[in-house]
């Protein structure tokens, strides 16, 4: 019985079914959820960037009629957020921003004033808030366990990169650098906890994995996992800003537990701002060895993350030595990744994680190589670019891979020969390629677990631990099952959000939702149609593998004259002798033991203009091509393709939180830039639709792929466009400035970020 | 505190209500008064996100307007749209092109779709820009919701 893709549900242009809702405000959010007995929780935040904490005295705050529970770290003492971080800080507070107590009243105004009814004695200690200040001689050890301030470090060699690069004809190496840099998310981060019975919490709050948050609040709270129940609603955008539990999660679960009513806490703008983890500032130098005829021998890159006051996320450590293989074919690669402690918040990550960002500074040196051996970086590209049944040295296959049909489509239709090398001043063209992976094993085991119902009237109800933040995976999900079953989307109802409900899955991040949680719902749905199957069989007189599911109808296959509604086969099956009733469950889990299964590709071509007098740039057009395997949704894809466009040229222009003594200067959207209508390039993309053998239908991620390229293609435009690398992002126009007087000065050579003083424990 | 009571007519109907200084035209909509289609942003007036409309159907930031200051006032916010359960062909637009993903700004950003199209009916591309330079929407990259937007206006042009 084949439920391969015909002419149905998959590639349909499906407008998402939550749309409804959406447009006329009735979708519900995390902060729309108001609980009986519901309290308003504030967070009281260090405002040095590392002290010592002489006294905190909450007696004024306590005694403000409307004040329920107030705590402070001395009362928790073996509450860890992660392995060394307290909840709230105790003895000292190594960050501008750190929790230090907390306390939750009958109404926001209320706490507000309480907070400001805490006494709170520093003794303000000698910090170090940036990586050139940490990692200077002599510099203050935050951290006794962290000499030197240098945290964890991973070195990785695949092949044997010194005999590669001795081998090369030419090598070239630069240095790169991206700033802090913040989600920016539409719905700030808000937690609702209801810890009224201890041994029983319910958590509320926009996340990207149920999982997570369960297991980390467990751990914290010493409960077992199912004794946390995450719920959530609609969770406005990611951006990787909700994969894990934060503090003010483990705070207002601490104040219900002691107040004995429900407690939320939202972020106001300023915390939002300061206190949540986006990407901190990184310095980057690349190394590439070649063959005089443009063959890549080796790869390296060195990767230095200031981490903030902490390593949360550890996993963004190893990431860049996987990525330098997924990209070009070559013999060794070479990465050394290390984070140095600062005392500013720990970071996460950002929109497009750290592909996107490194990219921005690797594919211009890529681009720099092309160059020097006389090459157009189209041919260098195409040259090096992996293609389907390569195997890496990360143990990697590509079972599909449309990378040399994306650069070449992309390239010619941006009309790259007539433009590259030949546009007037103050005009550049550039071009970025780039790789993603569907899912990955390794920081978790990637599972994804679905379910199906089938009821009488022929409405089918999947059950996925999946969210839907905004990239319409419950939509995608809702066609798969559609497809397998012969019914619409619209029969399709969407049962998410509650980890007590849904069966497991990881998740929406790593670029897995369509992948491994569309193959869990596809043979979930397969599931039920089996059992379906069986009982059309017997009443058409023919086997179950000759019947076709499609239009609401069941016939054997050839023979469509005889079909029977799907809604009578359900009858039959409920009300036969056997009154049986329909549950399909499906799940997923990749056959290989670390990495991805599968990986998308893709290209694009900016073009750009700098005004050299101002130093503003505008981004004039994209030429974007994608191998996303088959799209589920064109519609939704074209959706994701568009955000990820306007996000990259965003990092890339104009996103930097500017810091200073550890507080960050542009706390608001204001001031911290985003794109605005008006500054949107024209966008044309394509797919190029390779059939992925294990993707669900053929498809594959594209969540986070697009912004990868989109990144190196708008920094290579501008660099064309000002004769050579520019060393940072953002490109803002003082940046771009710079760059201009350093030409005049210095001719066309590579111009570097400054580089990090080397320190007392420099591994 | 010193509460004060006011009046508001909030799609259509009429409301009293104490508000205090320090509660704005959003805590009164989305608290009181429940209507928590209208969402709270960045309370700055930075990201559009919380935006109703005045008696004329222009756009106002309800983070940044005092309650009491709209004591008499109109209002209408995204779950006066509809109109006897059908929604407002703007709205309808932002399904049918895609121009919602996560949907925490859909009723700011709808709300300012709308106060573009009161103005101008058929707008051009650069009073799009303009209309809709106050709201930010990290998701879709405001690309196909400025596709709703020209797609409602041809509409009206059509018509003529």
């Amino acid at each position: 019985m084949s439920t391969e893709a015909r002419p149905g549900v998959i590639g349909r242009r499906q407008p998402r079914l939550d749309g409804f809702e959406k447009v006329s405000g009735r979708a519900q959010f995390t902060d729309d959820v108001v609980l009986p007995g519901m309290l308003y929780g504030k967070i009281l935040r260090s405002p040095h960037a590392r002290a010592r904490i002489r006294r905190i005295d909450t007696s004024r705050a306590e005694r403000l009629p409307g004040v329920k529970a107030i705590v402070t770290g001395e009362e928790i003492p073996g509450l860890m957020f992660s392995k060394h971080q307290p909840v709230l800080a105790r003895g000292v507070v190594n960050y501008v921003g750190e929790e230090v107590a907390a306390l939750a009243a009958l109404d926001p105004v209320t706490a507000e004033d309480a907070l400001r009814l805490i006494d709170v004695e520093y003794e303000p200690l000698p910090a170090v808030t940036t990586l050139r200040e940490a990692l200077r001689t002599g510099a203050p050890q935050i951290h006794e366990h962290a000499p030197g301030n240098i945290g964890p470090v991973k070195l990785q060699d695949f092949g044997d990169p010194d005999a590669a690069f001795a081998a090369s004809d030419l090598v070239l190496s630069d240095q790169f650098r991206t700033p802090m840099q913040h989600n920016t998310l539409a719905e700030f981060h808000v937690a609702l906890a209801d810890f009224s019975d201890p041994q029983r919490l319910l958590m509320w709050t926009p996340t990207q994995s149920a999982p997570m948050y369960q297991k980390g609040l467990a751990q914290g709270f010493g409960l077992s996992d199912s004794q946390v129940r995450i719920l959530y609603h609609h969770v406005g955008g990611a951006f990787t800003g909700r994969g894990r539990p934060k503090p003010h999660h483990f705070i207002a679960a601490l104040l219900s537990r002691k107040a004995g009513r429900p407690a939320k806490i939202r972020a106001t703008n300023d915390e939002e701002f300061i206190v949540f983890r986006g990407s901190g500032d990184t310095h980057y130098s690349f190394r590439t060895g070649v063959t005089r005829d443009g063959r890549i021998l080796a790869l390296e890159a060195d990767v230095t993350f200031d981490c903030g006051a902490w390593d949360e996320w550890a996993m963004i450590l190893w990431l860049p030595a996987l990525y330098l293989n997924w990209v070009y074919r070559t013999e060794a690669i070479r990465y050394r990744g290390r984070f140095v402690y600062t005392n500013s918040v720990p970071k996460g990550s950002h929109h497009g994680g750290i592909f996107g960002r490194m990219s921005a500074g690797w594919m211009q040196h890529i681009n720099r190589v092309a160059e020097e051996l006389g090459m157009d970086p189209v041919e260098f590209h195409l040259r090096n670019a992996v293609e389907q049944g390569d195997t890496t040295m990360d143990a990697s296959t590509f079972h599909s891979c449309g990378l040399k049909d994306c650069i070449r489509d992309a390239a010619e239709r941006a009309g790259w020969k007539d433009k590259y090398g030949r546009l007037p001043p103050g005009r550049g063209i550039g071009i970025g390629i780039g790789a993603q992976a569907s899912g990955s094993k390794g920081a978790s085991n990637d599972t994804s677990a679905a379910m199906v119902k089938v009821a009488e009237d022929g409405i089918v109800t999947v059950y996925t631990g999946i969210p839907d933040m905004g990239q319409g995976s419950h939509t995608a999900m809702a066609m798969i099952a559609a497809e397998v079953l012969g019914i619409e989307p619209a029969d399709i109802r969407i049962v998410a959000g509650d980890s007590e409900v849904t069966p497991f899955d990881w998740g929406a991040f790593s670029q897995r939702g369509t992948f491994t949680t569309g193959n869990a719902v596809k043979a979930a749905a397969e599931d039920a149609r089996q059992q379906l199957a069986a009982v059309a069989a017997e009443a058409l007189g023919v086997e179950p593998d000759a019947l076709e599911f499609c239009g609401r109808k069941v016939w054997p296959a050839g023979a469509p004259e005889r079909a029977l509604a799907f809604t009578d086969v359900i009858g039959h099956t409920f009300n036969g002798l056997e009154g049986r009733f329909i549950m399909g469950r499906g799940f997923f889990n990749s056959p290989r033991k670390f990495g991805a299964l599968a990986f998308s590709f893709g290209a694009q071509v900016a073009e750009v203009e700098v005004d050299r007098e101002t130093g503003e740039i505008r981004v004039l057009k994209i030429t974007a091509a994608h191998d996303i395997g088959r799209a589920i949704n064109p519609l939704a894809v074209e959706g994701q393709l568009d955000g990820q466009v306007f996000s990259g040229l965003s990092q890339v222009l104009f996103e930097e939180c500017r810091v200073e003594g550890g507080q960050v200067l542009n706390p608001s959207r204001l001031e911290y830039k985003l794109p605005r209508t008006w500054e949107l390039p024209e966008v044309d993309y394509r797919l190029i639709e390779t059939i992925d053998p294990y993707g669900p239908f053929g498809a594959k991620e594209v969540g986070e792929g697009p912004i990868i390229v989109t990144m190196s293609a708008v920094a290579n435009a501008v660099a064309d466009a000002l004769g050579g690398m520019v060393p940072e992002i953002p490109m803002t126009p003082w940046r771009v400035l710079r760059v201009l007087r350093a030409r005049e000065r210095h001719g066309a050579g590579p111009i570097h970020p400054p580089g990090l003083p080397e320190g007392d424990q420099a591994a | 505190m010193n509460r004060e009571m006011i009046r508001l007519t909030v799609n259509g109907d009429p409301y009293e209500l104490l508000a205090s200084p320090r509660q704005t035209l959003l805590d009164v909509i989305r608290g009181p008064l429940g209507l928590t289609g209208t969402k709270e942003g960045c309370t700055t007036g930075s990201c559009g996100v919380c935006t109703v409309h005045n008696a004329s159907g222009e756009a106002v930031l309800s983070c940044l307007t005092p309650a009491l200051e709209w004591d008499g006032e109109a209002v209408t916010t995204i779950e006066g749209l509809e109109t006897s359960g059908r929604l407002d062909e703007i709205q309808q637009a932002f399904i049918d092109h895609h121009a919602v993903q996560c949907g925490f700004c859909t009723p700011g950003v709808i709300m300012s779709a709308r106060a573009v199209l009161n103005e101008h009916p058929s707008p051009q591309m650069d009073q799009i820009n303009d209309g809709m330079s106050g709201v930010i929407c990290r998701c879709t990259g405001h690309i196909k919701v400025r596709e709703a937007i020209r797609a409602v206006g041809s509409k009206l042009d059509r018509r003529v």
